[in-house]
């Protein structure tokens, strides 16, 4: 199968979905570019599915605009939207064969039956599962009914596609393969993909950008890295990796850079805008960026330091876990990487940590 | 790739020892008709198997009766008659109870709840009762009749009462929620996410239904035929009450003979009745529509 | 309220009766009220006794005049407590006396129906005529059983179909021009005998030369109207029903059916010409528990005074001679067995229809069916 060339370009407008008053999607606005990989991402209930099923054209938007390709789709029921959807519970035809199931959108679209056969071929062998064309749902895996979905999903060509928790049902394992083919088969097709998860992981992994919704909006859109690195709320901090989140009250601003005080120290952070002195601020920064800073460990980089008393510490293999606690209470996780070269902290320990400036920001 | 690898390890695709358990989950529709269809063999078979003796003991033991039958006109037109109203009714039930079956499953709330009363509304009244409205309504000078000649649209009023065509108004009424429901219940399985994937991947509704909606309920409507079909054949009320006067069903035959006191004969055309019943149901599974439906599933 | 039928059939029949006699109940009852009935005050001490008896009947209006008209009376008379019970039926008997477990001690049935039953085995205790009145004519008495009540199968018309006209026998009833619209005629479908007699009366047969029937001229007279009959009825309520409705112009009923039906309004009509008079009759199943108290009951019941009750109470008429002197002159005019009627009406000859029935109902419903 030859990619179908560029994706289409899909932009929401302040879409909005009330049932029974209460807003399942609250306004999201939203420009998904041609040939992206965007992943919405958020805990059940915010709206990422309503959302996908909005663009698939299943439910109908209370208010707002669907444009695909710079044209409103509103008005056009799903089976002329020529977008390809795969569901989480695959929603294959349990009366049809594999053949059947891959081959059903080409027959709707008129598609003669030796160029089903040649295509609905091609598309198993995209997925890596030629020979089942006639097999029956049934008798296949979840991650060959995956795969076969995925197969029926593309098999037309759409510009789009949609995926909705498309790796839910299927073990870890299963679904870190099948994340790396669905990378590729993006890559190969160069069509779009929206991709609907709960799974930060998974988004991160997978994802060009990443809308993280919460309660029916968008909080963020943007790289994953962007996100990672950038939160621009404490729920996005929050739901993307692990956060420490350190209560301060800002003291001072030094150009982007803003002073702040913290359980004692006085702490320095990166923020988007502008507190004013005496602001009660949240500072972020993940576990994985602080270090031990006594001994031999130094930096050159501009660093914040505080000291902390271990209150408990976790072996996890490929690292070490500890919980620490500043002088005043405000409690911290750190994460080191597991070597035979490192001390081990133990509980009761007193130490102080370290970490980049860069590494904190206020949200 | 592991998934990948695994697949091309299996055995080809085909037949195989797969194929046993699957057909039970798909035979679960079946499983929601049995009760009823158990208790009419709990409650039917005891006392036809003592008939079914009666058949062959009187005088002594002979197959005499059962002989006769071949050159019996009187049988053969009835047998045939009840066949023919039998077919009709499953016909006409179907047509009409398919898309109330839809209606029901596709409905919420208080419209799905009056829907369901109204279907099941028939069960709380008798048989008779039923069948009386009708006589109320298809009469020469009843509701239907009279409205229609007072519409202009006839100049004298139609035989619509005791006419075939009454009995099989009367018995698809009667009838109706056996195959509604059996249908309802299939479509209710069907997984909504299927119709959905069915339109996002192009298919028009029309379509969506003819190719998944349809033939996933086809054990659904397997299960309604049959009832409808093996309770028509055993109908007797209906027909005698607003039937034509040669409409006698094989039922009414049998009654008929009791009162005369052929109990053997009578025994003899209850043994025929339970008979084409039981050949019927176990013929249902080899008919292609029916059969495809289990063998989608079985392979 | 009466014929007898078979288990199977009966349920719907009682429930059918029910739902005319709905209608026609509220017309009934001001004749069962009527004035001045004639009362018994004593019987003879060999019908006095104890216990009960256990009477088959055939429910609905039949049951409720014999209720008042005998039922009662015979209670406070002989000590013997009546109990009826609606659905009499001789397909009952035969499964009650086959398996032992006999639960009436006596039904009404037909001298058919009871020597029918009696020609395939011993079903019925015989008659103890001693206890009999001497009212009751011999033509009404035989060994297992004892006559108990006149009826007649009767041309029955809708008055306002006819611009006047009076069907006055079974030539008109099957003459579809003169007296145009649909019929309704008494089929074989809920064991019944179909009516051989009326149809060689219409095609011509003298009614004392109707005996043995000639099949062959019924049928052929049968086609004559085969395509006018649109219902072949097996219960009384039907063609009352049929005529109440307007779906046919003339049928055949039984008599007692049609006083309600005439009380209700319905403009409906009697023609007795050529009509066939019919016995009901007393039978004692063999091995009933009361058979004593039920031969008392047999006797009481067709004495001259609970024989005029009951004609009184429902249009059928007395097997007891002396009976005539307790029914008023205008009673008379509506009773199979008054003399002006009865001379009209043709003997019903179960005998006949006892040794004949097994080849004439097959032929009759083959003709039905062809």
């Amino acid at each position: 199968m030859k990619p179908a060339g560029r994706g289409a370009s899909v932009t929401l407008t302040r879409l909005e979905k009330r049932f029974d008053r209460v807003a399942a999607v609250a306004g999201v606005s939203l420009d998904i570019h041609s040939g992206e990989f965007l992943t919405l991402l958020g805990p059940s209930g915010s709206g990422k599915t309503t959302t996908l099923m909005m663009i698939a054209g299943f439910e109908m938007p209370t208010a707002g605009d669907i444009a695909i390709d710079g044209a409103s789709v509103i008005a056009m029921p799903p089976y002329r939207r020529n977008i390809g959807m795969v569901f989480q519970n695959y929603a294959l035809f349990p009366h049809l064969t594999v053949a059947e199931n891959i081959g059903f959108p080409l027959k709707q679209r008129g598609v003669t039956k030796a160029e089903r056969t040649r295509l609905v071929g091609q598309a198993l062998e995209l997925v890596h599962l030629p020979g089942y064309d006639e097999r029956y749902p049934r008798q296949l895996s979840g991650g060959q009914q995956q795969r076969v979905a995925l197969a029926r999903a593309i098999v037309f060509q759409p510009r789009l596609l949609l995926m909705d928790e498309p790796l839910g049902a299927l073990d870890k394992q299963l679904r870190e393969n099948l994340q790396l083919e669905m990378r590729r088969l993006h890559a190969d097709l160069g069509i779009t993909f929206i991709y609907v998860t709960h799974d930060q992981e998974e988004a991160l992994t997978m994802s060009d950008r990443i809308a993280v919704m919460n309660e029916g909006l968008v909080a963020q859109v943007g790289r994953p890295e962007d996100l990672y690195d950038r939160p621009s709320s404490r729920f996005v901090a929050g739901f993307i990796g692990e956060s420490n989140f350190l209560p301060a009250i800002v003291r001072g601003l030094e150009d982007n850079v803003v002073v702040a005080e913290c359980d004692g120290a006085i702490l320095r952070a990166i923020s988007p805008n502008k507190p004013a002195c005496g602001d009660k601020v949240m500072l972020t920064t993940r576990p994985e960026r602080l270090r031990f800073a006594d001994g031999a460990w130094t930096s050159d980089a501009p660093q914040n330091r505080i000291s902390v008393t271990v209150t408990e510490a976790v072996f996890a293999g490929e690292r070490c876990r500890y919980m620490l606690q500043a002088a005043e209470g405000t409690a911290m996780v750190l994460k080191e990487p597991s070597s035979a070269a490192i001390r081990r902290r133990a509980v009761g320990e007193r130490a102080e940590i370290a970490w980049s400036i860069a590494d904190t920001i206020l949200v | 790739m592991s998934e990948a690898i695994d697949a091309r390890v299996l055995p080809a695709p085909g037949r195989g020892a797969l194929a046993l358990p699957f057909s039970w989950a798909r035979t679960v529709p079946y499983l929601l008709a049995a009760p009823l269809l158990v208790y009419m063999v709990v409650f039917y078979a005891l006392p036809v198997v003592t008939m079914l003796l009666r058949s062959v003991t009187e005088p002594d033991w002979t197959l005499a009766h059962y002989a006769a039958l071949a050159d019996d006109t009187v049988f053969l037109k009835v047998f045939w008659n009840t066949l023919y109203t039998a077919v009709i009714v499953t016909l006409g039930a179907l047509l009409l109870g398919y898309p109330v079956a839809l209606a029901l499953v596709r409905t919420r709330g208080w419209t799905a709840a009056i829907i369901l009363i109204v279907i099941l509304l028939p069960f709380w009244t008798s048989v008779l009762v039923r069948s009386y409205a009708w006589m109320v309504l298809l009469g020469r000078h009843g509701l239907i009749n009279e409205a229609l000649v007072a519409a202009g649209l006839l100049d004298r009023p139609l035989r619509l009462l005791n006419t075939p065509l009454a009995t099989y108004i009367a018995m698809t009424h009667i009838l109706l929620p056996y195959m509604i429901l059996p249908i309802a219940n299939a479509l209710r399985q069907i997984d909504p996410s299927l119709a959905k994937a069915a339109s996002g991947l192009g298919a028009t509704p029309w379509r969506t239904f003819r190719q998944v909606i349809l033939p996933l309920s086809i054990p659904g409507v397997a299960a309604g035929v049959l009832l409808v079909f093996v309770l028509s054949l055993g109908f007797y009320i209906t027909p005698a009450m607003v039937g034509g006067p040669r409409e006698i069903t094989l039922s009414m035959l049998i009654a008929q003979q009791v009162d005369q006191l052929n109990w053997a004969y009578a025994s003899c055309l209850s043994a025929v009745l339970l008979a084409i019943a039981l050949v019927i149901i176990g013929g249902a599974w080899r008919l292609p529509g029916i059969g495809n439906a289990f063998r989608m599933s079985g392979r | 309220m009466r014929k007898h039928r078979s288990p199977t059939t009966l349920g719907r029949r009682a429930a059918f009766g029910l739902v005319t006699a709905g209608l026609a109940a509220p017309f009934i009852r001001p004749s069962l009220a009527q004035q001045a009935w004639p009362e018994q005050t004593s019987i003879p001490d060999a019908l006095k006794g104890s216990g009960e008896v256990r009477i088959a009947t055939y429910g609905g209006t039949m049951q409720e005049a014999q209720q008042k008209a005998y039922f009662e009376p015979f209670e406070k008379l002989s000590g013997i407590k009546v109990r009826p019970f609606p659905g009499a039926d001789p397909t009952k008997v035969k499964a009650m006396v086959d398996t032992g477990n006999v639960e009436w001690d006596m039904a009404q049935l037909s001298r058919g129906s009871i020597m029918n039953l009696q020609k395939t085995g011993d079903y019925f205790e015989k008659i103890d005529y001693s206890l009999i009145d001497d009212g009751v004519s011999p033509e009404f008495r035989f060994e297992y059983g004892l006559e108990m009540l006149l009826w007649a199968q009767v041309l029955a018309y809708r008055t306002d179909a006819f611009k006047g006209a009076t069907p006055k026998g079974w030539a008109d009833f099957w003459d579809t021009k003169k007296f145009p619209g649909d019929r309704a005629m008494f089929g074989t479908s809920g064991g019944g005998w179909p009516e051989m007699e009326i149809a060689l009366m219409a095609a011509g047969v003298p009614a004392d030369k109707l005996y043995p029937l000639d099949i062959d001229k019924a049928l052929a007279s049968y086609d004559k109207i085969k395509k006018d009959v649109v219902k072949w009825w097996d219960t009384g309520a039907v063609p009352i029903q049929l005529l109440t409705d307007r779906e046919v112009t003339m049928t055949t009923v039984w008599n007692g059916r049609m006083a309600a039906l005439q009380a209700a309004g319905v403009p409906a009509a009697i023609s007795w010409n050529q009509g066939l008079l019919k016995r009901d009759a007393w039978g004692i199943p063999k091995g009933c528990k009361n058979k004593v108290n039920a031969q008392k009951f047999v006797a009481y019941s067709t004495m001259a005074i609970p024989q005029a009750r009951v004609a009184l109470g429902i249009p059928y008429g007395s097997v007891n001679s002396k009976s005539n002197e307790y029914i008023p002159a205008a009673r008379q005019e509506v009773l199979p067995s008054a003399p002006a009627i009865k001379s009209q009406l043709v003997n019903y000859n179960y005998d006949w229809w006892i040794a004949n029935r097994e080849t004439v109902i097959p032929r009759f419903n083959k003709w039905l069916l062809s």
